[in-house]
């Protein structure tokens, strides 16, 4: 460890060398579980034999009969789309109330108390974790008929709504107020002045907010689980939770399920990755 | 680079815009007909089959009701996240445990006394769910259903092989595992992965040894946990050296599955294992007996309680309709097609075929000689399963009296509630 | 943001329509957010099971859960597995970002890898990780005769809190890696050439030049850390639902089993709200540490 250190980010080029060596056997360790998936969706039930062959060696053939049982069992396209929904209109939604609440918050907070108050009310709900709130939703939720999607979004809405506020009111202070200003001079109202102005110059923080957004949401089983289970509305992770339940011992067939449900974001990670660390690393850095 | 970024963006939307629209097409499930409409949800998914058939039986007979029956996985998770929700189904098919007390105790269930298919139902089944109420209530308030038996299963073929006796004691018992190992053969085998699985031994030694309303005497004061589970702890970590190593690291369908597969000559679990075992091996012999806790021959009684039983939910708006879905199930040939495709006994008077794996309890049954399991009063929350999990597999000298001490003082603050309720029983009575 | 110097602080009409967009905002956090909380104080007070009817049993609940052996273990475990994850997580990812730093080859295709995890769900990645500690590594263990890896990590209470520890760590190292990454890309080169020509080297330079540097970095993995470890439920759920013996039964996991599914609705209840006021004092210390050593360097 102490040779890593040495050069710092100019390094001589054996040291580099070695390094570098030892980064590719480290993503080794990201990599192993993956193509274990990959190979033991591939198998049938009697080529699991009991030895590091049996669970690591191809298989003997590559066929897609485990992944179309898998996509029948688990109803796939439907909790995909399922899945799609949730995170889609939680992203859009997020982004354009969560965005609006930033900027009203952000450009009264030095001028009246009662903004200010607002801010810290809303960001402090951040030390909220789910698990405190969750009995009372479900309950909540239920009462006014939103045991549903309509309800799991709802709920993502305000849960991001701390880290999404405290996200845009901070990137608020790269917008000068003379833009709006003279928005204002111009005769436009509040409401044209945000979105011509304001809206499309928040857009660096749009990107981050989707991605970090669709990240959670995607991933999310805790909320859909209590909120909308027993009901027909599954989502890809929630899914393979019924699937474990169900079919637990058919490794074969559960690990096809599992690579499904990985793969479609897996896909989108490949397409964007840039943007998608980009907006990773902003949203914690700012 | 932002040109790509937007057509992401676009692409992001048209996929959202057009799955919600698929999507927005199936909503809620009303009878266009106007049908009443009658919800049973049970907590057998194992029987998901039968139930689809039964179902779409009785749709075609009734012109007026249409009957929607759920089996999901989880079902007691999914049942009470339901009521939680106040969106009760009409009917529930739960088993005759805890979770029937609580939903008593809370008012949740309809009394059905005058219900005309009670007179069908076996006494001895009636009176189990009597004995499950905290304090006596007037009313009936479930059907029981099916029942099952919990004591050994064994591999026939491998025992007629080996010529092999079935036991009556306990010293017999041990004698057999010894023998069976002797042999080379594995005698037990465990899932105790799943904690629940770790109650089936334990209810199966705790019946022959313990009274039934234990926990009602208990709950009265009038006796310890301590002292009426002593043996039945000592005796259940008697039987861990007859099992695979660690097994803690295998699951119940992985029991089912090698005890299927012939690794195990015996499995100490619930007739309610049988279809799944079948499901891997359709083929295999296998029988049952009671488990011989005792050393008295004479003494043992047959674990037996309600597997299957249906309640009309309190707030269901059709009683009638719910009765009649009722009726049909409990019709001669329904229970049959249950029966054959799910071992179990059935609590109605009559004559029926019953599974023969169930050949080597068949007299006790017959007989009545039964009795329910201890875990059916035991509170969820309390996670007994777990204890004895931790107690099974806790080296240290004193363990035995870790865990007996731990149940007795667990049981007074999980039961608090309960204890006090039927202390102001006792104190009305007097 | 304070550079317009307005002192009138009088409401505009501009102020007014601001305050109207504000308003539903806050009633939408208010109602999903505010509300649950101070009902969940309330349910708190009863012996409700989440069902039928109930009584008040006063602070009851409350007192409980401080003699409670299960909810005791269950916050012991919660923080053993958050103070063991956030030093593995960071000490790791800091080591991998300083190489992943370097002018090193296939420099950007090694920063995708090693960020995977982090986008994948944490329910999924537990079971493929369940079957590999179930039935890979006890092979491996057989294979070359290593003692402990012969039986199922999964299966004793000594090794079961380790394997998820090991599961969630490899999610949560992608994430803070990246973020330190882009800390060391702040760190300017000539505070490297500054040292050389003191002839400060290895170790020492980067603990006296560099890390004092990404402090700021530190302090946000260090936070976000802690707090997703927590919260850990999908790795419970995926990998030992809390066994073997209940040893690995997080906070969260508890209120979810037996709250939901095991009639404790009120006694779970005023345990969440515990846990919410731990939260509140735990963030709170952290930041005020933190915050305070950022200041001193």
């Amino acid at each position: 460890m102490k040779k890593k250190n040495r050069e710092g980010a100019v390094g001589g080029k054996a040291i580099n060398n070695v390094i570098n060596v030892l980064l590719a056997l480290g993503c080794l360790t990201i990599l192993f579980p993956l193509y274990m998936t990959v190979i033991i969706a591939f198998k049938k039930p009697s080529e699991m034999t009991n030895d590091v062959a049996g669970a690591l060696g191809f298989p003997a053939n590559w066929n897609f009969d485990n992944f179309i049982e898998a996509m029948r069992v688990t109803d796939f396209w439907r909790s995909l789309g399922n899945s799609l929904f949730l995170t889609g209109v939680t992203v859009i939604i997020c982004i354009l109330l969560h965005s609006l609440a930033g900027y009203v918050i952000g450009r009264k907070m030095a001028k009246h108390k009662l903004f200010k108050a607002s801010y810290f009310y809303i960001v402090s709900g951040m030390f909220v974790p789910f698990a405190v709130l969750m009995m009372p939703l479900v309950k909540q939720t239920a009462q006014i008929g939103m045991a549903n999607r309509l309800g799991v979004i709802v709920l993502y809405v305000v849960f991001f709504m701390p880290m999404n506020v405290l996200l845009y009111s901070g990137y608020l202070k790269n917008i000068p107020i003379a833009l709006e200003e003279a928005a204002c001079v111009d005769g436009a109202t509040v409401w044209q002045t945000y979105w011509k102005i304001i809206f499309p110059n928040m857009k660096p923080m749009h990107a981050t907010v989707a991605v970090l957004t669709a990240m959670s949401t995607w991933n999310d089983v805790m909320t859909p689980l209590v909120i909308m289970s027993g009901s027909d509305v599954n989502t890809l992770p929630l899914a393979q939770l019924n699937f474990q339940s169900q079919f637990g011992t058919n490794y074969n067939l559960a690990f096809a399920s599992y690579l499904l449900a990985l793969l479609p974001i897996l896909i989108f990670y490949i397409i964007c990755q840039k943007q998608i660390i980009n907006g990773v690393v902003n949203g914690a850095v700012k | 680079m932002a040109e790509r970024k937007k057509k992401i963006m676009a692409l992001f939307l048209a996929v959202t815009t057009v799955s919600g629209l698929l999507l927005g097409g199936c909503g809620k499930k009303e009878n266009a007909e106007g049908k009443v409409v009658i919800e049973l949800v049970h907590y057998k998914p194992e029987a998901v089959d039968v139930f689809e058939a039964l179902e779409e039986k009785f749709n075609e007979t009734h012109d007026d009701i249409e009957l929607v029956i759920d089996s999901p996985n989880d079902a007691m998770v999914i049942l009470k996240t339901r009521f939680i929700r106040e969106n009760n189904p009409d009917i529930i098919g739960i088993g005759g445990d805890i979770n029937y007390s609580n939903f008593l105790d809370a008012n949740m269930l309809m009394d059905i006394s005058d219900f005309d298919g009670l007179s069908e139902i076996k006494e001895n089944y009636l009176s189990t769910n009597k004995d499950l109420e905290y304090v006596p209530k007037d009313g009936v308030y479930a059907v029981p259903y099916m029942a099952n038996a919990a004591g050994v299963l064994y591999n026939h073929s491998m025992f007629q092989e080996h010529g092999w006796e079935i036991p009556t004691t306990w010293e017999e018992f041990l004698q057999l595992c010894e023998d069976i190992q002797s042999e080379g053969i594995q005698p037990l085998y465990f899932g105790y992965k799943d904690t629940w699985t770790c109650l089936a031994p334990w209810n199966a030694i705790a019946v022959n040894l313990c009274e039934t309303d234990i926990a009602y005497q208990v709950n009265s004061g009038n006796a310890t946990f301590a002292e009426a589970y002593k043996e039945v702890a000592v005796k259940d970590k008697e039987l861990l050296k007859y099992g695979q190593p660690n097994p803690v690291a295998y699951s119940y369908n992985d029991a089912c599955t090698a005890f299927a597969r012939g690794q195990a000559a015996m499995y100490v679990i619930g007739s309610y294992a049988i279809p799944q075992i079948k499901s891997v091996n359709p083929e295999m012999d296998i029988d049952s007996f009671v488990f011989p806790a005792s050393s008295e021959a004479g003494e043992n009684i047959l674990n037996s309680g309600n597997d299957l039983m249906f309640s009309v939910m309190e707030d269901c708006e059709h009683k009638e309709e719910a009765y009649e879905v009722l009726r049909f199930l409990l019709e001669d040939e329904n229970i049959q097609s249950y029966l054959d495709d799910q071992s179990a006994v059935p609590c109605k008077k009559g004559d029926f075929k019953i599974a023969p794996e169930l050949e080597g309890m068949k007299d006790y049954i017959d007989k009545g000689i039964v009795a329910d399991y201890q875990d059916h009063h035991y509170p969820s929350e309390m996670s007994v399963d777990a204890m004895i999990q931790t107690y099974l597999f806790d080296n240290n000298s004193n363990s035995l009296e870790t865990f007996l001490s731990r149940f007795d003082k667990e049981w007074i603050r999980y039961n608090k509630d309960i204890i006090s309720k039927v202390k102001k029983y006792q104190e009305k009575g007097e | 943001m304070g550079n317009h110097t307005k002192r009138d602080k009088a409401w505009t009409k501009n102020d007014k329509i601001f305050l109207g967009i504000l308003i539903p905002v806050l009633a939408l956090f208010f109602f999903f957010n505010t509300l649950p909380l101070l009902k969940g104080f309330y349910y708190g007070l009863t012996n409700y099971r989440g069902y039928g009817d109930y009584d008040f049993v006063g602070l009851r609940n409350f007192k409980d859960i401080f003699t409670d052996l299960r909810v005791g273990k269950s916050y012991l475990f919660t923080f053993k597995y958050a103070v063991v994850m956030t030093i593995a997580v960071n000490l790791i990812s800091l080591i991998l970002a300083l190489g992943l730093n370097r002018e090193i080859r296939g420099k950007s295709a090694l920063r995708g890898i090693y960020f995977v995890p982090n986008i994948l769900g944490g329910l999924v990645v537990g079971y493929i990780f369940s079957f590999i500690f179930t039935y890979i590594l006890p092979t491996v263990g057989e294979i070359t005769g290593i003692g402990f890896l012969q039986n199922s990590m999964l299966a004793s209470t000594k090794t079961a809190w380790l394997a998820i520890v090991i599961v969630g760590a490899w999610q949560g190292i992608a994430m803070n890696t990246i973020i330190y990454i882009s800390g060391l890309q702040t760190v300017p080169a000539e505070v490297y050439e500054a040292g050389m020509i003191d002839g400060v080297s290895g170790w020492k330079k980067f603990w006296n030049l560099t890390f004092p540097l990404i402090l700021p970095f530190f302090t946000i993995n260090l936070v976000l850390c802690m707090k997703n470890a927590l919260m850990v439920f999908d790795q419970i759920m995926s990998l030992t639902k809390g066994g073997p013996s209940q040893s690995t039964e997080s906070i969260s996991y508890l209120i979810y089993q037996n709250g939901m599914s095991g009639g404790q609705f009120g006694f779970q209840s005023a345990n969440a709200f515990v846990f919410f006021l731990v939260i509140v004092i735990i963030s709170f210390l952290q930041m005020k540490f933190l915050g305070g050593k950022e200041e001193q360097l």
